[in-house]
């Protein structure tokens, strides 16, 4: 009655792996996208505040099929153990669904995205507008479709907004793989496990300042310089997407 | 966020709020006494309801359940285990309920709240005991494979009845799961037959032993949680009412009026036999309007 | 003190068959309302309506503020209570006195089923204590399973409840738990034993205050109606599928039989109170 015991046996998912050949061709230029969008083209960006009314501001953002959602508690007391500090403290967490990939997961914390997102966001905030305390910023990605980080940075940025939190701007992030001789903006999952490298900048569009920029993998100068450029293009673009989903919602509340 | 978008009188804003926070309980019986609620519900009314199946695209069958801004997101992948030797036809179901951080400013990252492993043994003691589920209809090849059915639901808003919305979400999770079609490949393991490719691969694979399909969903055991504060009932609690008012009654029917569990850990108020016959009451009104609200969510679904 | 009345004149008292003290009355004498349930066999030979020889000893621990062992038949449970401790836990609470309740199983790790009963341990222990007495103070509660054989948590919650006692930890009344389960239908059983409990089709816990021997419950104004003074329940937890009104016959079944348990509880907590007036 109490049900079967929790250790539960060894189960495996009956998904297929590497079912599907590489989609491109090195030095082709035929492939398509697997969502059919073009090489420069950004999907349609979702945005939307207030998404946990328990927290003190929060938004909840989608692109395609990665979907993430932001809360921000406090500012509030700092941890009993923390030193006193004249400017107010950061602490980010980010953590994945057991279902955010096709194969159920562990559910666990992503400790690298997690630091990652605090060096994102930390030059944005007006940090000594709340000394003493601490703001948390609490990241749950519900789908992983490709870009997660990109996405969860500019969602966070919107909750801090929506939460009240004095930032200097607010923050966009994009990324672009490059896959053989092509460079692939905003790329979903399926793009981003063949690709050769990747770019990813965090910026402050009204200021057209950068908060983070990381690249991995093999880039020469001319190919950074050119991914750079659509990089803050494109975050220009989301950052007026982010303003105006943050205007709609000042203007519902004040009605 | 609210302080700032308040606009008009400040200063009665400012005394009853400070009210609300000195003297919660004050505050509290005061609106008991003109039987309504400070978010203007009557003491046995429940908050407004959503279902929305089919939230997770990577899941074999999942759903959103809202009641009030308690919100929950419920998950069934389905995987391959070999069933035990004591049940060689049966499948099995995991539960595993999650209370992110993101959730309630009371979690934090690295210390899983106290209420989620009691919330989710509740879960399963129900779903397993309320026999919605065949157990057997998840079986593949008996003996050899069977279905594993990881339910894991996840708490985005924490706003009380965390359990109903829970029960909620993974009971229309479970009408929504379609069960995916395997066939046994070299290896002996089954694989996913994939809709659009029936070309050459699959002609050296075992035939399909199962279409993909829907399980029988036989009378959903659905739940509400009542308050109670002195002689007061109050049905569906927000989390500010639990946190105040702190004896509550999980009351679990079927829909063939069976009870599955009634759930009282303490508190300081005794339920007297009266005060749960009222409860088991109003819980059977609210199936009627949950099964509606269930229906309705897959009508529209479907349509789409 | 709510146990200090020393008159066993609860009339249901007699009604129940008393084999605390090895005596065993007639089974039919017993329990009259309940002759057509008899036919049930139970493997010990009880009748439905009997509980297992209980036994509860004080004090066996040395280092604890407050200990009990408890047993019924062969399920044995050790509780220790320690505290009132200055509040020094994340829990600590400037207005009430807080609880904590740690469960140690028999062997191995505490999964998701102790960490439950470990919550409705500690929800069901606050609401008996008075929580203004000591604020800002944790007292913990530790609970040994000694032997498994059925009615786990039940026991458990009667352990505690006498561990706090002996602590002197103060109390607005006792708990006494039983087990009810559901044999098919209309049957219910008391105080099934593990084999018996696994055949069940469903099974509830439920922990009721002891009966009221107490003076201040004696008002007037509450006599002149019986229902005003029936005992509310204080903790209920079920297992399986059972109809509305078994519950409800498990419930009246559980509250009849909690009288003969309360009886025995502050019996046996009598005589080491220093002084009883």
């Amino acid at each position: 009655m109490a049900g079967k015991p929790n250790d539960a046996p060894a189960t495996y998912s009956p998904s297929l792996k590497n079912k599907k050949h590489p989609f491109y061709k090195n030095s082709d230029l035929d492939w398509v996208r697997p969502d059919g969008r073009g090489f420069h083209q950004c999907r349609p960006a979702f945005f939307r505040t207030g998404a946990v009314n328990a927290a003190s501001g929060s938004a909840y953002a989608e692109l395609g099929n990665t979907k993430v959602i932001v809360s921000v508690f406090g500012p509030r007391e700092s941890k009993k153990a923390m030193m006193y500090s004249d400017i107010g403290r950061l602490n980010c967490n980010v953590s994945y669904t057991t279902f955010a990939t096709s194969v159920r997961g562990q559910g666990s914390d992503h400790k690298e995205f997690s630091s990652m997102l605090h060096k994102a966001l930390e030059g944005a905030i007006r940090l000594e507008t709340f000394p003493k305390t601490t703001v948390d910023i609490f990241a749950l990605v519900l789908e992983s479709g490709g870009s997660d980080f990109p996405v969860l940075i500019s969602c966070a940025s919107l909750a801090l907004a929506d939460a009240g939190i004095m930032l200097h701007d607010l923050v966009a992030a994009v990324a672009v793989s490059s896959l053989g001789s092509n460079l692939v903006i905003d790329p979903v999952s399926e793009e981003e496990s063949y690709q050769d490298g990747s770019l990813l900048i965090t910026c402050m569009p009204s200021r057209y300042e950068v908060t983070q920029l990381t690249i991995t993998g093999e880039w020469s100068t001319s190919r950074i310089n050119e991914a750079m450029e659509l990089c803050l293009d494109a975050c220009t673009k989301l950052g007026k997407v982010m303003r105006s989903c943050l205007k709609e919602a000042a203007s519902t509340t004040t009605d | 966020m609210g302080a700032q978008k308040n606009t008009g009188d400040w200063s009665s804003d400012m005394e009853i709020d400070a009210f609300r926070r000195l003297f919660p309980l004050r505050f509290y019986e005061r609106h008991l006494t003109e039987a309504i609620r400070p978010d203007a519900r009557p003491l046995k009314k429940c908050r407004d309801t959503s279902v929305a199946p089919g939230a997770v695209a990577t899941a074999d069958g999942s759903a959103l359940a809202k009641i009030g801004s308690t919100t929950m997101l419920a998950s069934i992948k389905m995987e391959v285990m070999t069933p035990s030797v004591d049940s060689p036809d049966e499948g099995n179901i995991a539960v595993e309920y999650y209370m992110p951080p993101i959730c309630s400013p009371i979690v934090r990252p690295g210390r899983p709240a106290e209420l989620a492993p009691v919330i989710a043994k509740q879960l399963s003691n129900t779903l397993l005991s309320s026999g919605m589920i065949d157990l057997k209809e998840l079986s593949i090849i008996s003996g050899k494979a069977a279905w594993m059915a990881y339910l894991d639901i996840y708490c985005l808003d924490a706003d009380g009845a965390l359990f109903d919305a829970a029960l909620l979400s993974a009971v229309a999770a479970f009408s929504h799961l379609n069960i995916p079609a395997v066939s046994l490949n070299d290896e002996g393991k089954l694989t996913i037959v994939s809709e659009e490719s029936n070309g050459e691969e699959n002609v050296e694979k075992e035939p399909v032993n199962r279409d993909r399909r829907k399980l029988t969903i036989s009378s959903i055991p659905l739940s509400l949680t009542c308050v109670l504060h002195k002689n007061y009932i109050l049905a569906d609690p927000t989390g500010e009412e639990e946190s105040i008012m702190e004896t509550s009654i999980t009351t679990v029917l079927n829909t063939s009026d069976q009870l599955i569990s009634l759930y009282k850990p303490g508190g300081p108020v005794l339920a007297s036999t009266a005060s749960i016959k009222e409860c088991v009451s109003l819980t059977r009104q609210r199936i009627k309007e949950l099964q509606d609200i269930l229906s309705d969510s897959f009508a529209s679904m479907d349509m789409n | 003190m709510a146990w200090g009345g020393s008159d066993p004149g609860c009339p249901l008292l007699r009604r129940l068959p008393d084999q605390t003290s090895g005596r065993r009355t007639t089974p039919a004498a017993g329990a009259p309302q309940f002759e057509g349930l008899m036919e049930i066999d139970r493997a010990d030979g009880r009748t439905p309506n009997q509980l297992r020889p209980l036994s509860c000893s004080r004090g066996v621990l040395h280092r604890a503020h407050g200990s009990a062992s408890w047993s019924q038949g062969n399920t044995q449970i050790l509780a220790a209570a320690y505290g009132p401790k200055a509040g020094t836990k994340k829990n600590e609470n400037p207005e009430r006195a807080s609880f904590e309740v740690i469960w140690k199983p028999k062997s191995g790790q505490i999964g998701k089923q102790e960490e439950e009963y470990e919550m409705i341990l500690k929800r069901t222990i606050q609401s008996i204590c008075v929580l203004t007495v000591n604020p800002n103070t944790t007292t913990s509660v530790i609970v040994q399973v000694v032997h498994d054989d059925g009615a786990l948590l039940p026991c458990a919650i009667n352990a505690a409840c006498a561990a706090l006692v002996d602590a002197g930890i103060p109390l607005k009344h006792l708990a006494v738990s039983i087990c009810c389960s559901l044999v098919e239908p209309g049957i219910v059983m008391l105080d099934p034993t593990k084999l018996e409990e696994e055949k069940m089709k469903a099974f509830t816990y439920l922990v009721f205050p002891n009966s009221s021997h107490s003076v201040l419950n004696k008002g007037s104004a509450q006599s002149e109606n019986n229902d005003e003074t029936e005992q509310g329940l204080i903790t209920s937890v079920t297992h399986g599928i059972m109809s509305v009104d078994d519950y409800l016959q498990c419930l009246e079944r559980g509250r009849a039989a909690t009288t003969k348990l309360s009886d025995f509880l502050r019996r046996n907590l009598q005589p080491q109170l220093p002084s009883n007036t």
